[in-house]
């Protein structure tokens, strides 16, 4: 895993060493092994490296055997192994035994067809010196980042925006209407960015730049072909296929180590992986002092049955607020709760103890209808098929089980759901998620109010829906909403890739390979959300594998505290300074006036919400997010990037 | 206390927590919170913790309803019930 970087032009005026380097050093913490970089009469590459397959060969950019084909890749092809046989077969020479060097033999022989046969999670760039070309792609879930600003018939390219912004090329300013997204489905929607002219190469798809202009197309389709009935032998194929997964996921040349949450998927993850190595596998939690947050009994429990070298990162008061400014910095996004910066400080522990990769359970959520928004999605349709039922609503009580249980009785509890849209809206499933979050909104300044008018993020949504979309179940409706608007843009990126990346770790996700994926999407939804039980043929399949007390959990979300993290029991500081009137107004997205009443709110401790502490963090989010990128008197801009201290390969001269 | 002296600090309570983000946006006394948007399920759980410990009423499980907390007026009314200045709920 690693950072790569790019500038692609449509005229022959080079790519200058400095634009590189200073490309790269703003990646740096993505790759701390090594720097390369290519430079030619139209392109440039660069490539940071955290070396996990052949440390000792694996240098990029990597070439084919006559030098046309240049590639720089961030993540893993998880089948390299096999397809550099094939290869082989087919009379391609391997210099490496990186599993990078395949793509530019697979791409030579296959051309953009290779990524139907890739298994992994990447985002690479690889440079046809003959044909003038740029082909860039990216996995199909949307594991590793990919973000490109075409600026003039030129086209930068990098695994993080502050790269972007780095080559001196790419001006930081926002896209109020990307922004108007994260306060919707709490991140932009690819390819819309919250920069403006910054696009994210949205996943399962590639690009192609050729003589000034890029090319976008899908190669992969989420796509629920739903089966009348459970096959017999589908526990049978759910057990070969994560086996296989995890197998797959294993394979590096330095430990994997997994995170543990105490939940279903990360025991069933960890458990596989301690099966199939040899060694003793070390696994990683995070603890709260919060007992409602708190999962220690259950992690403990596991990692005792499981046997795994197991380490804690616990969270305690202050933690949050003061890793906070560096996890925006990550993230490059408002953030609309602070649950990505416990995995900041884990991935922090993690590479303190030595270890590059950790698999997580992250995605079996979505392929098998564990989050709470799935029941509900299903109380509610239930309830509106007969809207005179007296006792059909009583359902709503046992949804949210962690909520305080006043919020969940009676009928406000239950119109909020019945009223929050119709059966018939194709965003039927995420409309109260989206009409809550959308409440930060009305902290909105009157510039910002007249700026997004006219702009309907739900409407945008719903214009861009596969054709085969209202075919699906209305939970297979749900759970592809749940892929595109959350999984890849918040949960893979701000808590996933960014956090882990901060330090340097490589996130593997069993669940999230396209096999497993297919599988889960071809079952009948009744397999997955067997009443009110979620995951159910996962849990059927699990009883053997994960302690009992953990097979029979109810799903438990992942949460941190938000508004009484930066009270301490004064407002932290830095908060302090840039929630201020005079900071608020600069920024001008929120109303100062609002911001006050809410931190009034906030010290008084009244603001106990869901609907303020999402407000309170999203402003404070947005206010660090444009301190650091947008407002030009942050300090990291115009600062001049170190040299590369390792300079594994420059093998072309760059044009000055 | 009168009704007319719950009404005013509900009025209050209700400006100061949930619409002070929101100036030159007004709600009836007899309008229903919930459909102006006023308050939302999450938002009752901390108008039962006010009413609790502003008027000294402990609400029932069984009591949390429209009828009861839909608009300022029937809270009002009910706050008045429970301590006893009033007829049955």
């Amino acid at each position: 895993m690693c950072g790569l970087a790019g500038i692609a032009r449509r005229e022959a005026r080079g790519v200058t060493v400095e634009t590189l380097d200073r490309m790269a050093a703003a990646l740096r913490h993505r790759g701390p092994d090594g720097y390369g970089r290519y430079g030619g009469a139209r392109v440039g590459l660069a490539h940071v490296r955290l070396s996990i397959i052949d440390v000792a060969g694996g240098a990029q950019p990597l070439s084919n055997e006559d030098g046309r084909l240049w590639v720089i890749c961030n993540g893993e092809i998880y089948n390299h192994v096999e397809l550099r046989q094939e290869l082989e077969g087919r009379g391609h020479r391997f210099q490496t035994r990186s599993d990078t060097e395949v793509l530019v033999h697979g791409y030579e022989e296959w051309g953009v067809r290779m990524l139907e046969r890739l298994h992994g999670q990447f985002a690479f760039a690889i440079h046809d010196r003959q044909g003038d070309t740029v082909f860039l792609a990216r996995d199909r879930f949307g594991v590793r980042p990919l973000f490109y600003s075409e600026q003039r018939g030129d086209v930068l390219f990098a695994s993080e925006v502050k790269a972007l912004f780095a080559s001196g090329e790419v001006r930081a300013a926002p896209d109020l209407q990307g922004l108007d997204e994260v306060f919707t489905f709490w991140a932009a929607r690819p390819p819309r960015t919250v920069f403006a002219g910054v696009q994210s190469l949205e996943p399962g798809c590639f690009a192609v730049w050729r003589d000034g202009r890029l090319r976008v197309q899908r190669y992969y389709t989420l796509a629920y072909p739903e089966a009348r009935a459970e096959s017999p032998n589908a526990v049978a194929e759910l057990d070969e296929l994560l086996h296989a997964s995890v197998a797959e996921r294993l394979r590096a040349d330095v430990p994997v180590g997994g995170y543990l949450s105490g939940g279903l998927d990360s025991s069933i993850t960890c458990a596989l992986a301690g099966a199939l190595t040899p060694h003793r596998l070390r696994t990683f939690s995070v603890t709260f002092d919060d007992p409602q947050l708190d999962e220690r009994t259950f992690q403990q429990l596991v990692a005792r049955e499981l046997r795994t070298d197991h380490a804690v990162q616990a969270i305690g008061p202050g933690d949050i607020a003061a890793a906070f400014p560096e996890v925006v910095r990550h993230t490059e996004t408002p953030l609309v709760r602070t649950a990505p910066a416990p995995m900041y400080l884990l991935s922090r522990l993690v590479r303190k103890q030595g270890i590059k990769v950790v698999l997580t359970g992250e995605g079996s959520d979505e392929l098998f209808l564990g989050y709470d928004l799935f029941k509900e999605t299903a109380v509610r349709m239930f309830c509106l098929r007969q809207p005179q039922s007296r006792w059909r609503p009583r359902l709503f009580e046992r949804l949210y089980p962690y909520l305080d249980a006043r919020g969940r009785r009676g009928d406000f509890w239950q119109r909020s759901f019945l009223d929050a849209g119709s059966p018939a809206d194709p965003l039927f499933s995420h409309l109260p998620r989206f009409q809550l979050t959308a409440r930060i909104k009305d902290f909105y300044s009157g510039e910002m109010r007249v700026e997004t008018r006219g702009f309907d993020a739900l409407a945008e949504l719903r214009a861009t829906l596969p054709a085969e979309f209202p075919s699906w179940a209305p939970l297979h409706r749900a759970a592809y909403l749940e892929m595109v608007t959350l999984l890849s843009p918040y949960l893979l990126s701000s808590q996933g890739d960014r956090m882990a990346m901060a330090h340097a770790v490589e996130g593997r996700f069993p669940f999230l390979d396209h096999r497993l994926f297919e599988f889960a999407a071809r079952l009948p939804t009744g397999s997955k959300l067997r009443g009110l039980r979620e995951k159910d043929i996962l849990r059927r399949w699990a009883a053997a594998v994960v302690p009992q007390p953990v097979a029979e959990r109810p799903k438990q979300p992942y949460r941190a505290p938000d508004v009484p993290a930066f009270f301490a029991p004064e407002l932290v500081g830095y908060a302090r300074e840039l929630l201020d009137k005079r900071a608020v107004q600069d920024s001008g997205i929120f109303d100062p006036a609002a911001v006050a009443g809410l931190l009034g709110r906030c010290r008084k401790g009244a603001a106990l919400g869901f609907r303020e502490n999402q407000a309170f963090v999203a402003i404070l989010s947005t206010q660090l997010w444009y301190q650091h990128f947008i407002d030009s008197t942050a300090p990291w801009r115009g600062a001049t990037a170190p040299e590369p201290d390792i300079a594994v390969a420059e093998r072309a001269s760059a044009q000055g | 206390m009168g009704l007319e002296n719950v009404l005013a600090r509900l009025r209050a309570y209700v400006q100061e927590s949930f619409l002070y983000m929101r100036p030159g946006f007004a709600v009836g006394d007899d309008e229903s919170l919930f459909d102006k948007g006023v308050i939302d399920s999450m938002g009752i759980v901390e108008l039962i913790g006010f009413l609790e410990s502003e008027f000294s009423v402990a609400v029932r499980d069984d009591d949390v309803s429209e009828q009861n907390l839909g608009s300022l007026t029937s809270i009002a009314r009910y706050v008045m019930v429970r301590r006893g200045n009033g007829g049955g709920v």
